[in-house]
């Protein structure tokens, strides 16, 4: 049986989503000793200008047909509305070189070998739906739910899974709810107009019912910290401060994985590294 | 700006700042304190250290416990508890090492460092 981790990476106008998959992917190498192979629409380009054959195990080329408009924030006060290309995360399960696969977000920063155990585990489809927002303040509600009225909330910024039966309807079930996004999103009472794969994602586990939960918790940032630097397994953020707009306090992680969701700041410090 | 003003600023910022690590630490220790065993994940705690003890004492060698994803796991009793007890006692420990540094830091930057 084969393991390893997927990534996917479709940069657009600002945020070179490439690079911070090159940036993961040799974290994961360094904490959990495993595979990285890369999704993305310009395999020549990751070659070329990045060493993906260097980093990557397999880089697979697959096109996006779709895309978002996102407003993507950095920090309290700036922000800017760029393409979001997060169309084909349910085609994983036909993607993936691997048996047993560990999808990740691009800004999943990993800082432990926590996950690795993951591949011995006796469940065949495993997410986070417990998390922890870094702030200590701020509503997680919108991570709990779906929405206010509706099912409980996976995120997809970390997807564990076997190659079987169950698992192929699992992801095909995604796709369906995806091509089928606004049926799916008047049924359970999505509020966001824009296609969510956390959304079409907790839809298929709660349906299907087979989902475990991933070890540990998701801690995850969101766009209004800024990461300030990663040293080794120390991440350093600047948090928001409650009812202080612009205002920001320091925080360090010591080997904890942490989602980064400001992507401006995750590529500076890529820049720095 | 005033001098209380600004001293009252910087202990909010330096409250602010010790609680928030106060609680990525304890985080910290909770997934140390994960156990992965024969394929089942046990979070370790005075319960599960207990019953197994229970276990042991009552002289069983193997057991089934019923992990975190309600699976039930067959273990080696004597193993099990072994290092349960050596991952809890080596979390907690560098939990309250970490602690009482943070403890003595008097400073944002002594907190963060």
């Amino acid at each position: 049986m084969t393991s390893g981790v997927l990534l996917f990476a479709y940069n657009n106008e600002q945020i070179d989503y490439v690079a911070q998959a090159c940036f993961l992917a040799k974290r994961i190498k360094q904490y959990m000793n495993l595979p990285t192979s890369l999704v993305t629409d310009d395999k020549e380009r990751v070659l070329k200008f990045y060493n993906g054959a260097e980093v990557f195990d397999e880089i697979i080329t697959s096109d996006i047909i779709r895309k978002n408009k996102k407003t993507y924030h950095d920090g309290s006060l700036s922000k800017k509305v760029l393409d979001f290309k997060n169309f084909n995360r349910s085609d994983a399960y036909d993607l993936t070189p691997y048996d047993k696969t560990l999808i990740m977000d691009t800004d999943y920063i990993i800082s432990s070998s926590l996950l690795v155990n993951c591949f011995d585990s006796a469940n065949d489809l495993m997410m986070y739906s417990t998390c922890m927002d870094i702030s200590g303040w701020r509503d997680e509600d919108e991570f709990r739910y779906i929405s206010e009225t509706s099912i409980k909330f996976y995120w997809a910024t970390c997807v564990y899974f076997t190659k079987n039966k169950r698992n192929k309807a699992f992801f095909d079930f995604v796709k369906h709810i995806k091509e089928n996004y606004q049926h799916y999103r008047n049924l359970y009472q999505i509020t966001s107009t824009v296609f969510r794969n956390d959304y079409a994602f907790s839809i298929a586990a709660n349906v299907l019912g087979h989902v475990k939960e991933l070890p540990g918790t998701m801690i995850y940032s969101t766009h209004k910290d800024i990461l300030q630097n990663i040293h080794n397994d120390e991440i350093k953020l600047l948090v928001e401060k409650y009812d202080r707009v612009g205002e920001y306090t320091l925080l360090k992680s010591n080997g904890l994985n942490v989602h980064v969701m400001n992507k401006f700041s995750l590529n500076r410090e890529m820049i720095n590294a | 700006m005033d001098e209380k003003l600004q001293k009252a600023l910087e202990f909010g910022n330096y409250s602010t700042t010790l609680e928030n690590q106060k609680r990525m630490l304890h985080e910290k220790f909770v997934t140390d304190t994960i156990y992965f065993y024969s394929g089942g994940q046990f979070t370790i705690n005075k319960e599960l250290i207990n019953f197994v003890f229970m276990l042991q004492q009552t002289g069983q060698d193997t057991s089934v416990i019923v992990d975190d994803n309600n699976i039930p796991i067959e273990v080696d009793v004597n193993q099990f508890l072994e290092n349960i007890s050596d991952k809890f006692f080596t979390a907690s420990n560098e939990y309250h090492t970490a602690f009482k540094k943070l403890q003595t830091s008097r400073s944002v930057d002594g907190l963060t460092e």
